[in-house]
């Protein structure tokens, strides 16, 4: 006899409200379906009530974790539509930006990961690690959240002292390899937990067209850092860390590995960065009609952003956002197929959704 | 061959690439909106998202369907007559969200699928979101 579990809209493993029907025969899961749209803000809409200033700050709204990406999309957008190009400097804060906030999301993520794993002693190291993170954002930006360090045509501030945030890096480097990676990729709790659990295969990845660290650990091996290079990620060197097995465990070990990839990438654009001008254009320059559309590898995978403006109108004719969750999470229902109940919390929670984003 | 010319070998298709505004867009037409899913797929290319338009006055609606091969992003404009189009779900599981949310914000009917409520509407009326004479 098969019954129906709602887990959500509030539940203690979902940090935002949605809703997962999982039919049940006995413990194991034969079907879900996913509810969404609780975070529903009308943010699309908004936009076109807005200006070319107000409409950063209100997109900036979009996500509480990746709020740099969705102001770096945006503008992007805006600066092709505008004609300018940021100065070679504000490109790279724009990394160092990218970055940092990669480093925060994926620890985040591994801190919960654990907390639903029952190990709450790595949930404070991995929490106690971000901290240090969010330190240094909020030493560059004043901000701990809304970081506004975008704009059009380049960044809003400078960090003076690049060298000096190598420090956080190494520290954060050495914890990864010492503690964090170690811990996650032989312990028996993180093992029994993970391994061979809530798995996509990679031909499931590619039909829902999964994004980021979860189809990168289905084996599919895209990463819009590296297939169409924004910012100065062409002059970064760097690997994307690609796993098979498609289960929370390649999930896991693949944002593992982007952690110790981005540590390379803030070396590098903290080291090289050039010195120069933080924006181009100052406050003159105009829109062209027409649209634009600029694409980010956000921590949790590609965010698109279409923007398109009337010349002489001061609110855009239409701003829309793809999120990198809205397309991963529908495969949440093949990856809990056949799974045991007490599993789907952390399944769910191993694509790392952001429901804020995909409701928008 | 370009991944381009290669597209256009492909649809058919003997108009020129235009890239535009990061994009690099191509008039499919003749075609209709599943012969050019069905090429895409057969290309391996990735469905990306579907971005839906109010064209001024009485226009109607317009619906850019943006694929990813090898890096490039592809766009393919759809004008619409009416508020319908046919739906690529069977083709692309991929479109699954997205043709619900158009669904909903702008009131396209996706033909030859079935629907279920993503959420972003108030009732039972599509289009209170984003088309101009609802949202008013």
């Amino acid at each position: 006899m098969s019954y129906k579990i709602p887990m959500g809209p509030y539940h203690p493993a979902l940090e935002e409200p949605y809703k997962l029907d999982l039919i049940c025969t006995g413990e194991t899961v034969t079907d879900a379906k996913l509810h969404i749209g609780f975070n529903f803000r009308g943010i699309e809409h908004l936009a076109e009530t807005r200006n070319y200033i107000q409409v950063i700050a209100l997109m900036e709204r979009v996500c509480g974790i990746c709020s740099n990406i969705h102001t770096l999309t945006l503008c992007q957008a805006m600066e092709g539509l505008t004609g300018l190009t940021p100065p070679p400097r504000a490109q790279y804060i724009r990394v160092v930006m990218a970055e940092l906030e990669r480093l925060h999301s994926h620890v985040l993520w591994a801190g919960i990961a654990a907390k639903l794993m029952g190990f709450k002693t790595m949930f404070m190291t991995c929490f106690e690690l971000r901290e240090k993170v969010m330190d240094v954002l909020q030493a560059i930006s004043g901000n701990r959240v809304n970081y506004s360090m975008n704009r059009i045509g380049g960044v809003n501030r400078d960090i003076e002292d690049p060298i000096a945030l190598l420090g956080m890096i190494d520290v954060l480097e050495r914890e990864m390899v010492k503690k964090v990676i170690p811990i996650f990729t032989t312990s028996s709790t993180a093992r029994s937990r993970c391994a061979g659990i809530g798995v996509l295969t990679h031909e499931k990845a590619i039909s829902c067209g999964t994004v980021g660290p979860v189809a990168r650990a289905s084996g599919v091996g895209q990463d819009i850092r590296k297939a169409a290079p924004y910012a100065a990620y062409a002059e970064m060197d760097f690997e994307v860390p690609v796993q098979p097995d498609g289960d929370v465990k390649a999930r896991l070990l693949v944002r593992a590995l982007e952690i110790m990839e981005s540590c390379k990438i803030l070396r590098q654009a903290l080291t090289k960065m050039p010195p120069g001008e933080l924006a181009s254009g100052g406050d003159k320059f105009t829109f062209v009609t027409g649209t634009a559309t600029s694409r980010v590898e956000a921590p949790r995978g590609e965010v698109m952003y279409s923007v398109s403006w009337k010349e002489g109108a001061r609110n855009p004719a239409r701003v829309h956002v793809r999120t990198p969750t809205f397309a991963t999470m529908p495969a949440i229902r093949w990856m809990v197929l056949g799974a045991r109940l007490a599993d789907t919390p952390l399944i769910q929670a191993s694509i790392d959704p952001c429901y804020s984003c995909t409701d928008r | 061959m370009s991944v381009f010319e290669t597209i256009q070998e492909k649809l058919g298709v003997t108009e020129p690439w235009l890239e535009k505004g990061g994009v690099h867009w191509l008039n499919p037409s003749p075609l209709s909106v599943r012969e050019l899913a069905k090429a895409m797929i057969a290309l391996n290319a990735r469905f990306i998202t579907i971005t839906a338009y109010q064209l001024p006055k009485e226009e109607g609606l317009k619906l850019e369907y943006h694929w990813d091969l090898d890096g490039q992003l592809l766009g393919f404009p759809f004008l619409l007559a009416g508020n319908t189009i046919e739906s690529i779900y069977d083709l692309s599981e991929a479109v699954d969200w997205i043709e619900r949310e158009i669904h909903e914000g702008f009131a396209v009917d996706f033909t030859g699928r079935e629907y279920e409520p993503l959420l972003l509407r108030e009732g039972e009326t599509p289009g209170v979101n984003l088309r101009e004479e609802v949202k008013k």
